[in-house]
């Protein structure tokens, strides 16, 4: 067999999932973003640009996204990075596995039920009971953005810890060793060697999680109370509702463009901000 | 020097090297759990040495530079730096410097990053230009120029090497520790940067600290070597000291080759002590250390004092009769492996120039070995 | 509640069906331990009965019928008497709305044999021919005479019959009247009003544009159907008013009703009663100004694979006797009145169930056009993002 007949069979399943699975869906997308709602719903071909001069009746859930999902990514790395940092430099090593297993747990249920636990422990008989025991009365949780916030950094908090403990964990400790033989504080050290040095952990967490945040839908809507209302929540509405596929399709479109460009721009700026750090050009 | 520069803790800044030890360890111990790693070491390091701690992998050498580092506290004693006690001092309060043995260089910096790393630590920051004087100077002195730019993983091992030199220097630390500097070259380039360590060193002045276990690497490079086994000091010297009159046969043996003969002290006298071996030889030697009789004692004899010949030609001298058992030819040396039917197998290191006259010697041919008494020595066996 | 929640028996589902339904664990508990994938699984999987019913042994209708259907909407041991009575296993599909019903009829190969439509989206199946015509004489238990006219007529379309009917019901709201000093209001103005004052932060609408807009246009006395531009624009203002007093958007409702953190929601009959009969203190109100009146049909889809087993399954639903046990399962009222002289009394008053005249009378259905108005899916849209 010949070197590029053999890649071929290595890349094929990759290859066909990909045609089938993002190319062929996303070519229908765009076509149908051309076209016109048919009078029961659904999508009647044509080519109109209608669909996308209809953009703006959406901006605020776009906007609601647009700041939402860098929040959550913030939040969520805020949360994931010390506990990273506890798990991979910290933690006695004999129990490093079983913190790990206890990072996974939450992904062996569905978000939906772990969602709806939320729903008990926001609602008035969960921590705001708890609060008005201790005095603060009348505080309100469930159904706010900071809900869907909680919900957010929650559900995604994993995927943020994984790429950067794998990546604090794979540090060489002898450079924080040289790093406080060459006079720099433990906090300088961590500020001008660990954090540059788990960079590409982080790159990875963000995107992962800026990724799935673009097109989140559920967690505002359970723990938001249908209040909080995103471009996924939109897309929900726009083909399980009211069936305007050809609107639906705009939007998702759209959804798509925005996340090339915001994902490519993020990119450049880690690329930068590694210089041409190996670990980080490779990403 | 510009020692101005230094914002060392107070106390370290005024002492002036001369004045004594720069660093001293004082029944210093270390334990990690069950295991003692340095077990009252005692020792006093002078300004501008270079000393060396010689010994096998887990003898508590690199514990002993760790506890300098301040990477380790020890369990009980003192660890001074200029006269002061810096027990619990943090690694980066001290003016001290390490190679570390894989170097431990920062991958996202470039080599001038790296070197001027130290200064940018410094409290106030040294003017940019200032820091890039001195590492421009750091490069030159580890024959780097135009590095400055590189990346990291751009160098070749030895490279990489004098960059982890370079940013130590540059600091111009009280003390340069190294931990194994040189384990990752291979043979040619360990010896070029001996060679230029050692110039290094005299040049800038800087008290050196070497972690080996390469015997030919601390004797070729150290003032002084300090010889460790199980967590203990055995002997601190000068190289020609250890090598002329080792404490004992474990020093003897980690300093240049020895032929030893184990055996019992018969009698003793203040010239001469008489050994009796294997078989119930009696060999003589004079002892280093006073050495009673009944006592279990090794006789210590370099190759290179053992003669061959092929007829006993000294008539006054008894010689031992061996057979040559092989032959390597080492250049200016050839080295042989006798054996003689009491006594066993020996390492005989014959001089090219002795050749000339009496050899070279075959496998097989029968010949008599001498030695003068006077050069070997009797060792205790601790 | 339970420890036994990686595995559940048949015979457990069931109990934990029946608790559900009676009210006494709430539909997150009920979601929680079965999980509605194990639901259709265990369903279809409940073969073995013991009434053999000799009537529709005869022929083979094939060994399975597809049924997309509502939550907890039917009997399962009438779907057991069923399979044992024919030999097919009735698979159970749920689903969450009638546009996501429409969605996967209009995207093609649903497989179902056997559907459950509201009133309001079967001119539009019939629209896009997505739905069989139905043959009467296929089904020996349909009775058209016995049927109320009111809820059984929009399944004929143009003189044709596509769909008979299953349940009927209303769209009122629920409300803990514990919060209110024990009064019952009977207006939607006051539903809104109190939104908007001393319930702020307590009530709950649907996530459903047919009845949040259509209750919100009774507010104003328009009508529920309402598709006219100043009177849209009316309801629009109210709703954008009231969104900051709202406690949720969301059409499942009972748990936090139930719970305390909501004290008012728009609400469907079946939850009314169900929410009612576990906790006196809410109450469910018809508008006095109207509201939505709806009723539930079955009908077969274009194409269905099992064309006989959707016959007899249709069939054997409207048996007067199998329908009664249906209702006393569901809760929800019938508009068969053979199946009604089988019910109990109390059943019959329950105000929940069947209201007043003058409330019913005021009451309207949802049209077709309501549904697919564009403009009220873009109300909506705006009502939600803002």
């Amino acid at each position: 067999m010949t070197q590029r007949s053999r890649n071929f069979l290595l890349l094929a399943p990759a290859g066909a999932w990909f045609l089938v699975m993002l190319v062929i869906p996303l070519t229908v997308v765009l076509i149908f973003s051309f076209g016109e709602r048919g009078a029961a719903g659904g999508y009647v071909p044509a080519f109109t640009l209608e669909q996308y001069a209809n953009l703006p009746a959406r901006w605020a859930a776009f906007k609601n996204t647009l700041i939402l999902a860098p929040a959550g990514t913030l939040a969520s790395l805020l949360i994931a990075y010390p506990l990273a940092y506890y798990l991979a430099v910290r933690a006695d090593p004999r129990w490093k596995t079983a913190l790990l297993v206890l990072v996974i747990v939450p992904f062996w249920t569905s978000i939906l039920i772990r969602s709806y636990a939320w729903i008990f422990l926001l609602g008035g008989r969960g921590i705001p009971a708890l609060l008005a025991a201790i005095g603060i009365e009348d505080v309100r949780l469930i159904n706010t953005p900071f809900a869907v916030l909680i919900g957010i950094v929650y559900g995604y908090l994993p995927l943020m810890v994984f790429p950067i403990f794998v990546n604090l964990d794979r540090l060489d400790k002898r450079l924080l060793e040289a790093s406080s033989d060459l006079g720099a504080s433990p906090w300088r050290t961590f500020l001008q060697v660990t954090l540059p040095m788990s960079l590409p952990g982080i790159a990875t967490g963000c995107l992962l999680v800026f990724i799935l945040l673009m097109g989140e839908f559920l967690i505002p809507a359970i723990l938001g109370g249908g209040k909080v209302f995103f471009v996924g929540n939109a897309l929900v509405d726009l083909f399980l509702q009211s069936r305007n596929w050809a609107y639906g399709s705009a939007v998702a479109a759209t959804l798509v463009i925005l996340m090339l460009v915001s994902v490519t721009a993020y990119m450049r700026l880690i690329r930068r901000l590694g210089a041409q750090r190996e670990d980080v050009a490779l990403m | 020097m510009n020692e101005a520069a230094y914002a060392p803790p107070s106390g370290l800044q005024a002492a002036k090297p001369a004045a004594g030890p720069i660093a001293e360890l004082r029944n210093v111990s270390k334990r990690f759990g069950e295991v003692l790693a340095a077990d009252g070491l005692n020792l006093s390091i002078e300004a501008g040495e270079f000393l060396s701690f010689l010994g096998p992998s887990g003898c508590g050498k690199t514990t002993a530079l760790r506890m300098l580092a301040g990477f380790e506290a020890p369990s009980s004693g003192d660890v001074l730096l200029d006269g002061e006690v810096v027990n619990d001092l943090e690694p980066y309060r001290r003016p001290v410097n390490m190679v570390f043995q894989h170097y431990a260089l920062f991958p996202h910096l470039t080599v001038a990053q790296n070197i001027g790393y130290g200064l940018r630590q410094r409290r106030p920051r040294p003017p940019r230009e200032e820091i890039e004087r001195k590492v421009t100077n750091a490069l030159e002195i580890v024959r780097l120029e135009g590095f400055g730019g590189r990346r990291i993983w751009e160098l070749s091992g030895g490279q990489q090497q004098r960059v982890a030199l370079a940013r130590a220097i540059v600091n111009e630390p009280k003390l340069l520790l190294l931990d194994e500097p040189m384990a990752a070259l291979d043979r040619k380039l360990r010896k070029e940067m001996q060679i230029e360590l050692q110039n290094i060193q005299r040049r800038l002045g800087i008290t050196f600290v070497l972690v080996t276990h390469d015997q030919e690497e601390a004797l070729s490079m150290s003032d002084r070597i300090c010889i460790m086994r199980d967590g203990r000091i055995v002997q601190t010297g000068s190289p020609r000291d250890l090598y002329d009159r080792p404490r004992n046969r474990y020093v003897a043996g980690f300093v240049g080759s020895s032929n030893f003969f184990d055996g019992v002290a018969a009698a003793v006298s203040d010239t001469e002590t008489q050994v009796r071996v294997a078989g119930g030889i009696m060999l003589s030697g004079r002892a280093l250390a006073p050495v009673t009789a009944g006592q279990a004692v090794t006789l210590s004899v370099r190759p290179e004092q053992v003669r061959l010949a092929r007829t006993a030609a000294d008539g006054d001298k008894a010689g031992w009769d061996v057979t040559v058992l092989s032959r390597i030819f080492l250049g200016e040396h050839t080295e042989y492996l006798v054996k003689h039917d009491g006594l066993g197998e020996f390492m005989v290191l014959t001089p090219r120039q002795a050749e000339l006259s009496d050899g070279p010697f075959n496998a097989g041919e029968r010949l008599v070995a001498f030695w003068e008494a006077e050069s070997a020595l009797v060792l205790t066996q601790d | 509640m339970t420890n036994d929640t990686d595995y559940i028996s048949k015979r457990k589902f069931m109990e934990e069906l029946y608790r559900y339904r009676r009210g006494s664990v709430t539909r997150r508990h009920f979601l929680g331990v079965t999980g509605l994938g194990t639901a259709t699984a265990v369903l279809a999987a409940a073969v073995p009965g013991l009434r053999p019913r000799p009537a529709f042994a005869a022929g083979d209708i094939g060994d399975r019928v597809v049924l997309a259907t509502w939550p907890n909407y039917h009997d399962p041991a009438n779907f057991e008497a069923f399979t044992a009575a024919t030999g097919a296993a009735v698979d159970v599909n749920v689903f969450g709305s009638n546009e996501e019903m429409l969605a996967k009829l209009q995207a093609g190969g649903s497989g179902w044999d056997v559907f459950v439509p509201t009133n309001y989206t079967i001119t539009t199946y019939v629209g896009e021919g997505l739905i069989e015509p139905l043959d009467a004489a296929r089904m020996a238990n349909y009775d058209p005479a016995a049927f109320d006219a009111r809820f059984a007529g929009p399944g004929n379309v143009d003189g044709t019959l596509y769909a008979v009917s299953k349940n009927w019901g209303t769209t009122g709201y629920a409300i803990n009247i514990s919060k209110n000093d024990n009064v019952t209001p009977t207006t939607w103005k006051e539903f809104w009003d109190m939104t908007m004052d001393s319930f702020s932060g307590r009530t709950m609408v649907h996530d459903y544009q047919l009845t949040t807009i259509g209750n919100a246009l009774k507010y104003f006395g328009y009508s529920f159907n309402s598709v006219d531009p100043k009177e849209l624009a009316d309801a629009e203002k109210l709703l954008l008013d009231a969104k900051p007093h709202l406690f949720a958007i969301n059409s499942d409702y009972q748990p936090s009703m139930r719970s305390g953190d909501a004290w008012m929601t728009m609400c469907w009959t079946g939850d009314g009663k169900q929410m009612n009969r576990d906790m006196p203190e809410i109450v469910y109100v018809l508008g006095k100004e109207g509201g939505e009146l709806w009723s539930d049909f079955y009908a077969i889809p274009k194409g269905a694979p099992h064309l006989d087993a959707a016959y007899a399954l249709i069939d054997f639903m409207l048996t007067p006797e199998v329908n009664a046990k249906e209702a006393l399962f569901h809760g929800y009222p019938v508009a068969d009145s053979r199946v009604n002289a089988l019910l109990p009394a109390e059943v019959l008053n329950d105000p929940i169930l069947y209201p007043a005249a003058e409330l019913l009378d005021a009451l309207e259905f949802g049209a077709a056009a309501t549904l697919t108005d564009p403009n009220r899916a873009e109300l909506l849209a705006r009502f939600k993002s803002a």
